[in-house]
C-alpha cells in the first residue's frame, strides 16, 4: 500500500466510525430522557456526522468518491468502521458510556493529528478538536453523575461499561497501512493510543464509583479483556448490514434519482 | 406521580463582549453545570453568544406588577431628564 | 400598598384595558381564572405537538438520503425539542409544572395537534411536513407571536425564526424530486395529497363553531380567527405549491379576482374532531412511542435529581 492509498484507508476508517456512531446517536432524537437531552444529544449526532464528512471530502480530494457516494452508495462490507459504533443503541447508561468511550479516544487521537505532518489532516483535526472537547465535557459530566447516583443507575452503568469495554477496544483495533503513516509521523501508533485511551478512563470510571476490566501496576493502566477486532479488516456485525440498508433505503430507490 | 424534570434555571445570553446578558429563557437540568450545557444547545444553537449565565428560578427576586406605587414617577421629574434641559450648544472644537 | 383590595370588577376592567391599549400580560400579573385556563390548555398543546411532532419525521432520519439531509433533518427534529421546550417554559409561567404536563399528555387527558397522528409513508412526506404544515404553523405562530401573554408571545419570535429555516428545508427537498424523476415528481404529488387536509384542519374547527372566540379575541389570546388564517395559508401556500407543478388535490380551488383570495374546499370537521379525540390513524403508535421514551428515562432524570456534581477538575 502506498502512502496516498494508506491515508484513505485511514480516512474512511474513521469517517465510517463517525459516520455510524452518528446514525446510532441519532435513533435518541425524539427519544431521549429529558427534553434538554434531546436537544443536546442530537448536536452530538450532529457533529459526528460533520466530522464524517468532512473526512470524506479530504479522502474525495485525494482521488476517492464523493462523500454522499461513499456513505449512501457503498455496501456494507466495504465499511472498515469498528463493531463497537455499530452495537444497537441500548438504554440511556450503554449511550452514554459508548459516547464517553468514543469521545476520549477522538480526544486523544485528534491530539495527535493536530500535529501531524500533513496539512489537510492537521487543519481538519483543529476544527474538530473543540467540538469533541464538548462533547467530552458532556459525556464525561453524564458518567460521573450516573456511576454511582442511585441503585438503578449505578447496576445499568456497569452493566455498560462490562458490555462496552472491550468494544471500546475495538477503536484501536491496527488499520491497513498504518505503520507507513506512523513512520511519516502523518498519524499516532494505534497502540498508543489505546495505552493513553485506558489512563484517560480508568480513573474516571474510578471516581464515578464503575469498575473496569484493568490492571494497574505502577501506574500503567494494561486491560484485562480481548478486543472486539474486526471491523477494520471489514468483517462484520449483523447489525452494521441492518444500519446500512436503511440509511440507504431512499438514496439507492430509484436509480440515477437526485435528493 | 414519582416524575422529576429537575429543577429549572433561568438563562442569560451574551451575544458579544459589551452587550448586556439578556435574558432569554430558562432550562431544566440537574445541576450549575448541566444547566449551562442544557443552555448552550438551546439558547446558543444558531445564536451567537460568548458567555452564558444560569441561575435558580427561585432565587430571582422580582418585583410585584401589582404594587403600582413602586416605579411611580408622576410628579415633575424633568429636572433629572435630558429633555429638560435646552437643547446642546453647538460650538466648534476650535476656532 | 393599596389599603383596600380591588374589585373583580375593577380587576377586569384594568386587565382588559391594559390588552387593549397593546401592552402584555406578563407572569404575576392579575388575570381572569379563564384566561389562565385558556392558555395553559393552549400553549400545553402547542408544546406537547412539538414534542410529539417530532415522531413522524424522526422516523425518517435514519433513511434520509445523503449527507446534507440527514443532518438538516437531525437539526430540524432538534429545533421542534427546542420549541417544546420553550413553549413547556411559557406555560410554566402560568403556574402548571411540565411534570404535570407531560402526565397529562401520557395519561391521554392533553390534546395535540391532529396532523401528527397521520402516517409518513414516503421521504416526500419529510418535505411536506416543512412546507405545508410548518407553514400553516408558522401562519398561526406570527399571529401568536402578537398575542398578549408575554411569555408565550416571546416563545413565537425565536421559534417563528427556526420554523422559516424547517419551511426552507421541506422546500427544498420537494423541489429536487419534483424535477428529479417521474416517479421521485409522482410521490411528491401523493404527498401533497395526503397531507393538504390534515393540514387545513390543522388550523382549527371553522369560526361558526369556535364557542370562545368572542372572549378569546377580546383578551388578545387570538388575534385573528381560524377561519382567517386558513384563508391566509391558502393564500400563501397555493402559489408556491403551483409554480413548481403540485397541484392541492381540490378541484374546486381557484382565485378568485372580485376577493382577492383563493377559494377552496373547506376540509371535513368531523375527521378532525374524531383526531384530536384520539381516533387517528397512528394516535395510539404516537402516544406509545412517547411513554416508552418517557418510562425508560425515568431512572436517569431520579438519578440526575440526586446525582453529586463531583468533578475535580475539568474534563478537558
Amino acid at each position: 500500500m502506498n502512502k496516498n492509498e494508506a491515508i484513505q484507508t485511514y480516512l474512511l476508517a474513521l469517517a465510517d466510525d463517525e459516520l455510524i456512531l452518528g446514525h446510532r446517536d441519532a435513533e435518541w432524537t425524539g427519544h431521549a430522557p429529558l427534553i434538554e437531552e434531546d436537544i443536546a444529544f442530537s448536536n452530538i449526532a450532529q457533529d459526528e456526522i460533520g466530522h464524517a464528512q468532512a473526512l470524506l471530502r479530504i479522502y474525495e480530494s485525494l482521488g476517492g468518491n464523493d462523500p454522499d457516494t461513499m456513505g449512501f452508495l457503498r455496501d456494507a462490507d466495504e465499511f472498515t468502521c469498528c463493531h463497537f459504533v455499530q452495537m444497537p443503541k441500548g438504554d440511556w447508561a450503554y449511550t452514554i458510556v459508548r459516547q464517553f468511550f468514543f469521545d476520549a479516544a477522538e480526544i486523544i487521537r485528534l491530539r495527535y493529528l493536530k500535529n501531524s505532518t500533513y496539512e489537510l489532516i492537521r487543519e481538519l483535526a483543529a476544527k474538530i478538536y473543540p467540538e469533541e472537547q464538548y462533547h467530552l465535557l458532556h459525556t464525561q459530566g453524564n458518567v460521573e453523575r450516573l456511576g454511582d447516583a442511585t441503585e438503578e443507575s449505578r447496576r445499568r452503568m456497569q452493566r455498560a461499561v462490562d458490555e462496552a469495554f472491550e468494544q471500546a477496544l475495538g477503536l484501536f483495533e491496527k488499520i491497513p497501512g498504518e505503520d507507513v503513516l506512523i513512520d511519516e509521523k502523518i498519524i499516532p501508533d494505534s497502540r498508543t493510543l489505546e495505552a493513553e485511551w485506558l489512563q484517560f478512563v480508568t480513573p474516571v470510571l474510578k471516581r464515578s464509583g464503575l469498575q473496569s476490566p484493568v490492571i494497574e501496576t505502577n501506574g500503567t493502566v494494561e486491560s484485562n479483556v480481548e478486543p472486539l477486532y474486526g471491523g477494520r479488516q471489514k468483517k462484520h456485525t449483523e447489525h452494521l448490514h441492518k444500519i446500512i440498508e436503511d440509511m440507504q433505503k431512499v438514496y439507492r430507490m430509484i436509480p440515477g434519482a437526485k435528493w | 406521580m414519582n416524575d422529576t424534570q429537575l429543577p429549572i434555571w433561568e438563562v442569560f445570553h451574551q451575544e458579544k463582549r459589551g452587550a448586556s446578558h439578556v435574558h432569554v429563557g430558562a432550562v431544566h437540568a440537574s445541576d450549575e453545570e448541566m444547566a449551562l450545557q442544557m443552555a448552550k444547545e438551546q439558547f446558543a444553537r444558531r445564536q451567537e453568544c460568548v458567555s452564558l449565565w444560569v441561575v435558580r428560578e427561585e432565587h430571582v427576586v422580582k418585583t410585584n406588577y401589582d404594587v403600582p406605587f413602586f416605579f411611580a414617577r408622576n410628579t415633575d421629574k424633568e429636572y433629572r431628564e435630558v429633555y429638560g434641559f435646552p437643547a446642546p450648544l453647538k460650538g466648534k472644537h476650535r476656532e | 400598598m393599596d389599603v383596600r383590595e380591588r374589585t373583580y370588577e375593577e380587576k377586569i376592567t384594568e386587565f382588559e384595558a391594559r390588552i387593549a391599549r397593546g401592552e402584555k400580560i406578563e407572569p404575576g400579573d392579575w388575570m381572569p381564572d379563564e384566561y389562565r385556563k385558556q392558555l395553559i390548555r393552549m400553549i400545553g398543546q402547542h408544546a406537547h405537538s412539538e414534542i410529539v411532532g417530532m415522531l413522524p419525521e424522526g422516523k425518517w432520519i435514519p433513511h434520509a438520503p445523503g449527507f446534507r439531509r440527514k443532518l438538516t433533518l437531525i437539526a430540524k427534529v432538534q429545533d421542534e425539542a427546542g420549541h417544546g421546550q420553550l413553549l413547556y417554559r411559557a406555560a410554566e409561567t402560568l403556574g402548571k409544572s411540565r411534570e404535570e404536563m407531560l402526565e397529562e399528555l401520557l395519561e391521554g387527558k392533553a390534546k395535540y395537534s391532529n396532523v401528527f397522528n397521520y402516517p409518513t409513508p414516503t421521504w416526500a412526506d419529510v418535505g411536506m411536513i416543512g412546507w405545508l404544515v410548518d407553514g400553516a404553523a408558522v401562519v398561526n405562530q406570527r399571529m401568536i407571536a402578537k398575542s398578549s401573554y408575554g411569555p408565550y408571545a416571546r416563545a413565537m419570535k425565536r421559534i417563528c425564526f427556526e420554523e422559516s429555516f424547517h419551511i426552507k428545508q421541506g422546500q427544498d427537498l420537494l423541489i429536487k424530486m419534483v424535477y428529479g424523476t417521474e416517479e421521485q415528481k409522482q410521490m411528491a404529488q401523493d404527498a401533497l395529497n395526503r397531507w393538504w387536509h390534515p393540514t387545513l384542519m390543522m388550523l382549527g374547527m371553522p369560526d361558526s363553531d369556535s364557542p370562545h372566540l368572542e372572549k378569546l379575541k377580546r383578551w388578545g389570546v387570538k388575534v385573528k380567527t381560524n377561519d382567517e388564517l386558513r384563508q391566509e395559508f391558502i393564500d400563501l401556500v397555493v402559489p408556491q405549491l403551483k409554480s413548481v407543478g403540485l397541484n392541492p388535490p381540490d378541484d374546486n380551488l381557484y382565485y378568485d379576482e372580485k376577493t382577492g383570495h383563493w377559494h377552496f374546499t373547506e376540509p371535513d370537521y368531523n375527521e378532525l374532531k374524531r383526531v384530536i379525540k384520539g381516533d387517528g390513524p397512528c394516535n395510539k403508535e404516537r402516544m406509545e412511542a412517547r411513554r416508552k421514551a418517557h418510562e425508560e428515562g425515568r431512572w436517569v432524570r431520579q438519578a440526575l435529581a440526586v446525582a453529586k456534581h463531583k468533578r475535580e477538575a475539568p474534563a478537558v
